[in-house]
């Protein structure tokens, strides 16, 4: 292990990369400062009026106003801005002779995030505005400002997020993420060790040092490997859970064990896709198919229950998929340790194909008779 | 007499790229397990992903009612939210302790609650009536569902009590309307009129497919060469490197393979899909041709640091993610901390991903996506001079060592 410095860059250095990258990129936890443009035909006081309180908020910020429609349509296919919002021509005077004045708004569903943020805010502000003239003509009615706010809002709806109230990406997004990529640096270096046995032709000898025993043999070669995995997952839990102080409302214990049994896990599917195919090429290709969709199939961006059904149902066979659920119930739902059992019970589960191969794996180790490359 | 020298050592030289660019290809065909990765990945993947992104919006995202108010005012309002289609209303729970658990074991994914006093706030025609929603967390798509349908409902609702309470003071209803609706708003999702999530990501994926298969394809063959100890820098029998012609002939080979499947990718798998397809399909080729290279030449550069022909994959899955993130499309680009905006501008796939939305998704021409066309016809400039400096270092190298090795094995004969 220590003679090829490929095992401990992918594993070590992956990791530190990408926690290095994730938790640096999503510092902030939302995004903030997005840019619109404002397409402002009235040109009067509170035209720009709405535009100064459109930038005081903290999530968008104007960096074109125009008052040409196309130039801001065209710097949204430049991906410059996420947003526009259209100010009509006798926007002030239309608004002051209720004759309803209309406002319209465009945002670029071809990049969500920042379409989100940009909408969220346009919805905000046009309400707002509605809001703004109510009061105003309440005030000429002389009605006093505490009994004007019931009037114009009438229903507030308290939303409450629940174990993430900030709605930060990091918290949501690396606490899947981290643990998705060592579990398929676990899968892929776990194929190399193995398929590297059979692809340099010394399985013989490394059985022979272990008394011929397969059992003895396997277990000996991954302990190494396996404690090496384990405390990057466990530190993987430890910086996210304890450091970043991500939320934990359940038993932080239980979701360490879940890293842990993710390792497992991990390490009996790269078990049996070698023992399936016992040649080092088949099986890292195989293996990095397998691996990236669990990504995806795990459901924490998408959720499964919207997916195809027969896809629905491969979803069970990713182990990233039951850590998710796992985590869902002991970081956000703070469930009993019933809730997650079922899961961990399904990690656990993937030994069972690992013990099926083992035999036609220990016949390609004693016979060699698969192809080399 | 001179210049049909010139010419025929030019003919000559281009001889031996054709010959470089046909064994390439046929090094790629005789090789199943690169074919896998070109050829068989490039075509599933696409097809798998809109398998996984099946529905683009979430629908009918089961959620739990908590009516304690048990009135019309509140029925009216949970009739309307259930029209959504985002939402379906699955339980209806007499506590908020049954709805938690509910919510708990992941049954549903969002809590609506009305407290007894809803009715009567509403009615007394001066309170604010609050109505509590509770998000599950564990996907925003959950979040983004709930959350704004029932911002919608709750809007819709409002105006109809707002103009009540507005008549109750003895405003007419046509001047009630226009007070309420002052300012009324029209908004316009562009480009992706469904706002679904495959809209979005599946095009930035399918520029993904394409990076990663042919970089993870040429590190292989890389890996090969270097197993088998082939000199990729010399054509067979020479005794110097002739980096530019295998450079050129190589590269060629690859281009050929992926001008084929970049059009099934880019061209046939939005239209078999229903995902955006508003740009010139003209303009999508041409934008490919300066991305393809930019990727061959960047891939051919690390395939040059590359010993084994499996080493490759530490790259592939270490960068398939990162690359989606620090081009800017899952995470907005303004977001990035400078440093990474920067690393992120040195890699084709920025480039390249961000161009082909603007032209696919949101129908730019050419013209109108200049910047990236620009910088990928430099990337690919640049990375084909560092592909050709590492191959001449290494044709320079394997000599030297050539050499010594000959000077060892001479001097242990005498």
């Amino acid at each position: 292990m220590t003679m090829r410095p490929l095992y401990l860059f992918a594993s070590v250095g992956v990791m530190v990369l990408c926690t290095v990258f994730f938790l640096s990129i999503m510092r902030g936890g939302s995004p903030e400062r997005m840019p619109v443009a404002v397409v402002d035909h009235d040109h009067t006081s509170i035209s720009r009026r709405l535009c100064h309180e459109m930038q005081a908020t903290p999530s968008v910020d104007i960096v074109l106003i125009t008052s040409e429609y196309p130039e801001a349509r065209r710097a949204m296919q430049r991906g410059e801005v996420y947003g526009i919002l259209e100010i009509p021509d006798g926007f002030y005077s239309d608004l002051v002779a209720f004759k309803r004045p209309e406002i319209h708004f465009y945002v670029n569903n071809a990049y969500t995030v920042g379409a989100n943020v940009a909408y969220k805010q346009f919805l905000t502000m046009c309400n707002l505005t509605s809001g703004a003239f109510q009061r105003e003509v309440l005030r000429k009615k002389g009605l006093p400002d505490y009994l004007i706010m019931k009037r114009i809002q009438p229903v507030a709806i308290q939303a409450h997020m629940i174990a993430n109230p900030w709605s930060n990406y990091a918290i949501y997004l690396v606490s899947t993420i981290l643990p998705g990529i060592l579990g398929l640096v676990v899968l892929m270096l776990t194929i190399f060790a193995i398929g590297f046995e059979l692809k340099s032709r010394s399985s013989r000898r490394w059985l022979e040092v272990a008394g011929g025993n397969y059992t003895i043999a396997m277990i000996g070669k991954l302990i190494p490997y396996t404690i090496l995995y384990l405390v990057m997952g466990i530190g993987c839990g430890v910086i996210l859970f304890r450091f970043m102080h991500f939320p934990v409302y359940g038993s932080t214990w239980r979701l360490i064990l879940g890293i842990i049994l993710l390792v497992f896990a991990m390490e009996s599917m790269a078990i049996t896709i070698i023992g399936l195919l016992p040649t080092l090429r088949d099986a890292i290709s195989i293996g990095a198919l397998y691996g990236m969709l669990g990504f995806s199939l795990s459901g924490f961006t998408y959720p499964v229950m919207n997916m195809l059904p027969a896809i629905q149902a491969w979803a069970n066979l990713e182990p990233l998929r039951h850590y998710y659920l796992i985590y869902v119930n002991e970081a956000l739902m703070a469930a009993p340790a019933i809730n997650s059992l079922p899961h961990m019970l399904a990690l656990c589960a993937f030994f069972i194909p690992a013990l099926l191969v083992s035999r036609r794996l220990h016949n390609a180790l004693v016979y060699q008779n698969y192809p080399l490359k | 007499m001179r210049l049909e020298r010139i010419l025929y050592t030019w003919w000559l030289k281009l001889k031996e790229s054709t010959w470089v660019f046909t064994n390439e290809l046929q090094r790629v065909f005789r090789d199943p397990g690169v074919m896998v990765i070109f050829v068989v990945a490039t075509i599933a993947y696409p097809i798998l992903y809109n398998c996984i992104y099946w529905k683009d919006n979430v629908e009918n995202i089961p959620v739990a009612v908590v009516d304690l108010s048990c009135s019309p005012e509140s029925r009216d309002f949970l009739h309307r939210w259930n029209a959504c289609p985002d939402v379906t209303i699955t339980h209806t729970c007499a506590s908020m302790a049954e709805a938690e658990r509910l919510l708990r074991d992941q049954k549903v994914h969002g809590i609506i609650y009305f407290p007894t006093d809803f009715a009567k706030a509403l009615n007394s025609g001066l309170e604010t009536a609050h109505i509590s929603l509770y998000c599950d967390m564990s996907s925003f798509l959950y979040m983004k569902g709930i959350y704004l349908s029932c911002n919608k409902v709750m809007l819709e609702s409002m105006n109809g009590i707002q103009i009540d309470r507005y008549e109750a003071m003895g405003m007419n209803e046509e001047f009630a309307w226009s007070l309420v609706q002052e300012a009324p708003y029209t908004e316009t999702a562009l480009f992706c009129p469904s706002g679904g999530y495959a809209a979005f990501l599946i095009p930035a994926v399918l520029m993904l497919i394409l990076h990663q298969t042919l970089f993870f394809g040429i590190c292989m063959l890389g890996g090969t060469a270097r197993e088998e100890n082939e000199e990729l820098f010399r054509l067979p029998g020479a005794r110097r490197a002739s980096v530019l012609r295998i450079v050129i002939g190589r590269a060629a080979a690859y281009f050929v393979i992926y001008a084929a499947l970049s059009a099934f990718a880019l061209l046939l798998v939005p239209r078999l899909f229903g995902l955006p397809h508003i740009g010139n399909p003209l303009d999508i080729m041409r934008f490919t041709v300066p991305y393809l290279l930019s990727v061959i030449f960047f891939s051919m550069l690390v395939s040059t640091f590359i010993r084994n022909r499996e080493s490759g994959i530490v790259l592939l899955i270490s960068t398939s993610l990162i690359f989606l993130f620090i081009a800017g499309v899952s995470w907005p680009q303004e977001m990035l901390p400078k440093p990474w905006l920067w690393l992120s501008y040195t890699f084709p796939y920025t480039w390249g991903v961000h161009g082909f939305l603007h032209i696919n998704s949101m129908g730019a021409t050419l013209a109108g996506t200049a910047k990236e066309y620009i910088a990928l016809w430099i990337m690919a400039a640049v990375y084909f001079v560092l592909t050709c400096g590492m191959m001449t270092l290494l044709g320079w190298w394997s000599e030297r060592e050539g050499n010594n090795w000959r000077a060892k094995s001479s001097g242990m004969y005498e």
